[in-house]
């Protein structure tokens, strides 16, 4: 009894990142809230995910058979036959679009308290507290967990590290999942997004655009002014969700990392979380947004409050 | 007695034949006239006032002055006189005739068309007939050698350089009817000239113009017996070019004649300044040609294709995609065909209805009283309702929708700019006062304005004026959103400022704003309650002229004025300023288009929120032109907020930055009264303005370290109070399912699993088919200056605007798209809040929701996911409803979390982000749900259940406001009282805090001084 209860995730064979930062952040608070630190990964092949869940930190892997695809009332049954058993005191999981389709049905059934979406744990005092955002971010919000027998936390990407390897053992454990049964998914199969022109996990320079730029008409002068500049295209998530860029453009949580990326150039993006989230490590980062305030510019190493077509113009005319 | 002899040697048949051709001619007319008439009818009623007896007695007025005409263009006023009277002058003469030969000599034997008075007739009839010559010459003459643009029918401003094939025709039509007039002139003429050479009358008949053509005639060589020749055959070519002509009156361009009285008659002169209101049961906008009323009917048939309105019209004159003069005629064209259900669309394109500025010059010059814009108006307000508009335009009226101004500025900012000034600002909601001064969106929020605000602000202390502003109350009057079709945004704010003034105490409404002006004035009815609504320049003329204020520093400057659209053209108001700019010693020259004539700056229609077409000069930039061309002029005087913005720009960006200021009026009589600065007494009170801001955030930032310091001592203190059971409900009180379990103390480990709320008095209608609940939600938005509770743990309320959550919208849209899809069904909107939740709710009914519900629980907080899912549950078991959609995520928290909670709750399936979903209704539901990288992942679920929509790839249509008396169902609906706690434990907000600050070099100066250095920048970390 006590301790974290991880759920991993994965998608068509390959473990998901923000499984191993969610393990690294339960890693860390194992000081604080103790052991055993158990990660839980439920598939059709369970076992093979047995090595890359060994991390440093990790005390036991459960292994539990279930389909081959996620299906939400499948991983919530069998958390929650976990969570009877192992009885933690936190359950975590990545806030991820998997993790939104069950991590807070888990929460109803458990009871207990329940944070979505937070990027980091303090402890203060006697206290546990979670932090999250706030109207859009503009605010950081502690909600105190210090109570309740069991919380469930969803995590932010990007909130913690992934330990380097290490050894634990596997348990297998049989779960009878018939309760689920009922609303069982069928899975109907997977469609790959179109392939695109652009890579932006291997581009070095990335020019990317957002909502600023205000309409679609205005996609191709700033396409232009990317290859003009030598720099991959990117955008911010709602040019994507619009159609205007197909989603291989999109940097951000639910879009790529800028992983190579080491000059960034945003334009007309006020800085979403989300979006920090795929650009934020990149060495120079410089932000255009007319709105002073912008969020961007937390992150920016260089910044200009200006107009982001007449600057854009005159970009154009510096590299003529 | 003198007289002459009518059919003279006409064989019985001839005169049969005649007189078949007569009939054949008359009834050909009234057929044609009967079948336009009965196309009006097919058309809506009128929706303004048609005042007939005054209609009729100015309309004669209007034919008889021929003012129409002769304005602004007094060659063609003559000719037309010329044409108009000749051919009215001989049409009387021959019904003269035909009532003694037809009527009275044959009833009763009398004859009168004899003697003098024959002879005075045959003058008049010569004088007229070379009236309608020389008025028709004329006419050809201009046609022919004046190459006038207009009349050449090129749709220059779409590119085109030729005429399209109708165009040609019209053109065609044109001259054959100049043509055949002429030669029916000319054949009386050459009739009478015969008739005389044959019978040689005394006097010769006192017919001047016949006597000298026969004369002509008789030394070319033309004899009795010739013209005996000519007489007959001539006689029927007159006859029957004459008849013809009457006939084909209302079948071809002669229609006017017609339809151009009827126009005048039931002509509005406001029609551009008051709008039409949209009537009960009336579709809002026009999609077909019958949604027009029969004015608008009658109006297409009214053109003249003159080219008035085509030249005065300052987007046609910026080669925006619009003429009036061809909206007409293309709708004309439509109407003609005869299919009342045509969509009137189809010919005219969405960029040509938005290019219109809505200044009324086209109305205003129009000879026969057409209402261009009326009928622009009408077709926009369909493309408003199906959401087909520029997505900057969408933007402005959702910002407008959401805080009530277009600068998207916290409403509690309208008041900000009256901080500066030395001498505080009556608030009207709380005291009397004698004017009301509506300030207006851009005198309020526009920096340049502001200024201009604030002197005006002094003027009136100066000139010791009792006034008031409504401050945050105040929303934008409406004027330009009624004007882009918005109909049911323009109610909305009408019925809001109404309101507020009814709740306010004064006797009339000052305003630096025409556009607000113009709509107080004409289309706020009752709720302006017959007070009189001044623009600054009427108060500062009269205070001028009677020392109220004095000049003690005459300007001597050499200015020009702009009149405003809205305060000139519309409302007729031309005087004030004129007077106010003689009062401070200005030497006024006029523009060469002022006052009724004036050029639009461009920024109305909801221009001044659309980008421009590409390759368009802007009409402010013309009108910088016109007045550079006057020479010597010191200062561009303007007295309308717009104006002075557009006309700022446009100075700089036309190149006549060194030729002249631009310069609103009050900034003329702030410097010839001499306006003081501050003066001394009023320092300590201003002092203290300025000392109190700073207490209030010492306060906000101290407290959250206070009282997490506090908190350390006992984690308890900050926990939410337990829930009390609704008040007055007779519900038992819940099941202990324990809010605040036991602590996990002594090694007890258990599951508390949260169950539906308990819904007293639930009032539930009976089901028509699917029944689809939308979860939404009423969020804050903070802005940029923000306060923390003294507590620390949220922010100050009156910090956040609120607004419909706009990923719920994604959700309502698809549940709406379900039902539609399904034929059948009900999408019942459903929030969870207090009652400041309501207005969300009332945009989720406008948007397309059946029904709304609100429920509320004291114990609840809406940003806690849980217990909003546990409320949610309740509701949706009451309802019995079959699924839920709801938005992927709230835009204040973000929990992304209550929709699977409420799939938990209930015990249904659930799912996130689903991008796609497609259900017939009674079997398995497809769901595509869209993960990270945007790999799509498809499945089929049990239909019950909890669907989050991810954002589609359009986004959300956004559909108009309606028109509020059309929104199906309540607003509001049901407010359920509270409701009992499900056993959700209760999210305890420990502390808010502020994220930590940025960090990045801001980089100032001018777009291309900063594109230097970041181009610097690249190069180098490129280079390296």
């Amino acid at each position: 009894m006590g301790g974290i209860l991880v759920l991993a995730e994965h998608l068509r064979g390959n473990l998901s990142p923000q499984t191993g930062e969610v393990i690294g952040l339960a890693r860390e608070l194992k000081v604080t809230v103790g052991g055993p630190l158990v990660v839980a990964v439920i598939a059709d092949d369970p076992v093979r995910y047995h090595a890359d869940l060994a991390l440093d930190g990790v005390d036991e892997v459960l292994a539990v058979e279930a389909g081959a695809h996620f299906d939400p009332a499948v991983y919530e049954e069998a958390a929650y036959r976990l969570a009877l058993a192992e009885k933690p005191r936190l359950v975590m999981l990545g806030h991820s679009v998997n993790g939104m389709g069950f991590g807070p049905a888990l929460a109803v059934r458990l009871g207990g308290s329940f944070v979505s979406d937070a990027f980091g744990i303090e402890s203060d005092g006697g206290r546990l507290l979670a932090l999250r955002g706030g109207y859009g971010n503009k605010v950081v919000t502690k909600i105190d967990i210090t109570d309740p027998c069991v919380t469930t936390l969803m995590l932010r990407g990007g909130s913690g590290k992934p330990p380097p390897s290490g050894s634990a053992p596997l348990r297998i454990v049989p779960l009878d999942l018939q309760p689920a049964a009922a609303h069982t998914a069928e899975h109907k199969g997977y469609v790959d997004p179109p392939p695109a022109d652009v890579d932006i996990t291997r581009a070095e320079f990335i020019l990317s655009v957002g909502r600023g730029i205000q309409d679609e008409k205005n996609i191709e002068r700033f396409r232009a002014l990317a290859e003009r500049l030598g720099a991959a295209f990117g955008c911010s998530r709602p040019i994507a969700d619009s159609g205007w860029l197909p989603k291989a453009h999109q940097v951000g949580l639910s879009g790529k990392v800028a992983q190579n990326c080491k000059l960034y150039v945003a334009l007309g993006i006020s800085g979403a979380v989300q979006h920090l989230h795929g650009m934020k490590h990149v060495e120079t980062i410089i932000a255009i947004n007319a709105d002073r305030n912008a969020q961007i510019y937390t992150v920016a190493t260089y910044g200009a409050a200006i107009d982001v077509f007449e600057f854009a113009d005159a970009l154009e005319r510096e590299f003529n | 007695m003198q007289t002459r002899e009518l059919f003279s040697q006409f064989s019985p048949f001839a005169f049969g034949m005649f007189y078949l051709i007569v009939i054949a001619a008359i009834a050909a007319f009234v057929a044609g006239l009967a079948r336009h008439l009965l196309r009006y009818r097919r058309g809506r009623p009128a929706g303004v006032p048609v005042d007939w007896r005054g209609g009729l007695r100015r309309m004669l007025d209007d034919v008889v002055t021929h003012r129409t005409l002769s304005r602004r263009d007094p060659y063609a006023g003559t000719a037309h006189k010329l044409i108009f009277f000749g051919f009215a002058t001989l049409f009387i003469g021959t019904s003269t005739i035909t009532l003694e030969y037809d009527i009275v000599k044959p009833l009763t034997g009398l004859t009168f068309w004899k003697g003098w008075f024959y002879l005075g007739f045959s003058l008049v009839m010569d004088i007229a007939g070379l009236m309608l010559i020389a008025g028709l010459v004329m006419m050809i003459a201009r046609r022919a050698w004046f190459g006038l643009a207009k009349l050449d029918y090129v749709r220059r401003y779409r590119g085109d350089t030729a005429p399209l094939p109708r165009a040609t025709a019209w053109k065609i039509e044109d001259w054959i009817f100049l043509v055949t007039l002429l030669l029916i002139a000319l054949s009386g003429f050459l009739q009478e000239a015969v008739r005389l050479i044959v019978e040689r009358p005394p006097l010769s008949d006192l017919s001047p113009a016949g006597a000298a053509l026969g004369r002509l005639l008789s030394g070319l060589g033309l004899d009795a017996a010739g013209a005996a020749a000519v007489r007959r055959a001539n006689w029927w070519v007159h006859g029957v070019l004459a008849l013809a002509f009457i006939a084909g009156v209302t079948w071809t361009k002669g229609k006017h004649m017609v339809a151009a009285f009827g126009s005048l008659a039931v002509r509005d002169s406001r029609s551009v300044a008051r709008l039409p209101d949209v009537a009960e049961g009336e579709p809002v906008g026009v999609t077909r040609m019958d949604d027009f009323s029969w004015r608008d009917l009658l109006h297409f048939d009214a053109c003249t294709k003159c080219g008035r309105c085509h030249d005065a019209c300052p987007a046609r004159g910026s080669n925006y995609p619009l003429s009036p003069r061809d909206v007409i005629l293309d709708l004309r064209l439509l109407a003609q065909a005869g299919d009342s259900a045509a969509d009137p669309h189809q010919v005219i394109p969405p960029e040509t209805l938005w290019a219109c500025l809505g200044c009324g010059a086209c109305a205003e010059i129009c000879p026969v009283g057409i209402e261009q814009p009326v009928k622009i108006l009408k077709m926009r307000r369909a493309l408003v309702d199906r959401g087909e508009m520029d997505p900057t335009l969408r933007g402005v009226l959702e910002t407008v929708a959401n805080v009530g101004n277009s600068f998207g500025e916290p409403a509690r900012k309208r008041g900000a700019w009256t901080r500066e000034l030395s001498f505080p600002v009556k608030d009207a909601r709380r005291e009397p006062v004698e004017a009301l001064w509506f300030v207006g969106d851009f005198a309020s929020f526009d920096p340049r304005s502001q200024t201009i605000s604030r002197l005006v602000a002094r003027l009136f202390n100066a000139g010791g004026l009792d006034f008031g502003i409504l401050f945050d109350s105040e929303r934008t009057a409406g004027n330009d959103i009624r004007r882009v079709g918005e109909e049911g945004l323009f109610e909305a704010l009408l019925s809001h400022n109404g309101a507020q003034m009814a709740q306010s105490s004064f006797d009339w409404i000052v305003t630096t704003d025409p556009h607000s002006l113009n709509t107080l004035r004409n289309e706020y009815g009752g709720a302006v309650r017959d007070r009189k609504v001044l623009h600054y320049t009427n108060v500062l003329a009269d205070w001028l002229e009677s020392g109220r204020l004095k000049v003690t520093k005459p300007l001597g400057k050499r200015v020009t004025y702009h009149d405003p659209c809205h305060l000139g053209r519309l409302n007729k108001e031309y005087d004030a300023p004129r007077r106010v700019l003689r009062a401070i010693g200005c030497e006024l020259v006029e523009m060469p288009r002022s006052r009724d004539n004036s050029f639009c700056c461009g920024a109305g229609g909801g221009r001044i929120w659309t980008p421009d077409p590409p390759g368009v000069e802007k009409p402010s930039h013309g009108r910088m032109h016109e007045a550079a061309a006057l020479e010597n002029i010191d200062i561009f005087v303007t007295c309308c907020p717009k104006d002075l913005t557009m006309f700022e720009d446009a100075r700089k960006a036309s190149g006549h930055e060194g030729d002249f200021l631009v310069a609103d009026i009050a900034e003329l009589v702030a410097e010839a009264v001499e306006l003081r600065a501050i003066p001394a007494s009023y320092l300590p009170e201003l002092a203290n303005r300025i000392a109190e801001s700073p207490a209030e955030k010492v306060i906000a930032r101290g407290v959250p370290e206070l009282v997490q310091a506090l908190a350390g001592q006992s984690g308890r203190l900050l926990a939410a109070p337990p829930a009390p059971p609704a008040e007055g409900s007779t519900t038992p009180a819940p099941h202990p399912r324990t809010a605040d379990a036991e602590p996990s103390v002594a090694g007890g480990w258990s599951v508390v699993p949260v169950a539906p709320a308990l819904i007293a008095d639930y009032d539930r209608p009976a089901r028509t088919g699917v029944r689809v609940l939308v979860a939404v939600k009423h969020v804050g938005k903070l802005g940029d200056e923000f306060r923390f509770r003294p507590d620390g743990l949220d922010v100050m309320p009156e910090d956040l605007d609120h607004q419909l959550n706009e990923f719920d919208e994604t959700a309502i849209e698809a549940a709406l798209q379900l039902v539609e899809g399904l034929g059948a069904g009900e999408v019942v909107a459903v929030t969870i809040g207090p009652e400041e939740a309501e207005p969300s709710l009332r945009k989720a009914l406008a948007k397309g929701a059946h029904r709304g519900v609100r429920v509320w629980s004291e114990a609840a907080s809406p940003a806690d996911p849980i217990a909003v899912a546990a409320l949610l549950a309740g509701v949706a078991l009451q309802e019995a409803a079959d699924l839920v959609l709801t938005g992927v995520q709230s835009s204040d928290f973000a929990n992304g979390a209550t929709a699977a909670a409420l799939g938990g709750v209930l015990g249904w399936s659930h799912a996130a982000v689903v991008v796609e979903m497609q259900w017939d209704g009674r079997g398995r539901l497809d769901i595509t749900r869209e993960l990270e990288g945007g790999v799509r992942h498809r499945q089929s679920r049990r239909a019950r259940g909890v669907w989050w929509s991810g954002r589609g790839p359009r986004g959300p249509r956004c559909p108009a406001r309606r028109v509020r008396r059309e929104a199906g169902g309540s607003p509001g609906g049901e407010a359920a009282g509270g409701a009992t706690g499900g056993g959700a434990p209760g999210r305890r907000v420990a502390a808010m805090d502020r994220p930590p600050a940025g960090q990045a070099s801001m980089l100032e100066g001018s777009a291309a001084e900063v594109a230097a250095r970041i181009a610097a920048i690249v190069r180098e970390r490129k280079g390296g």
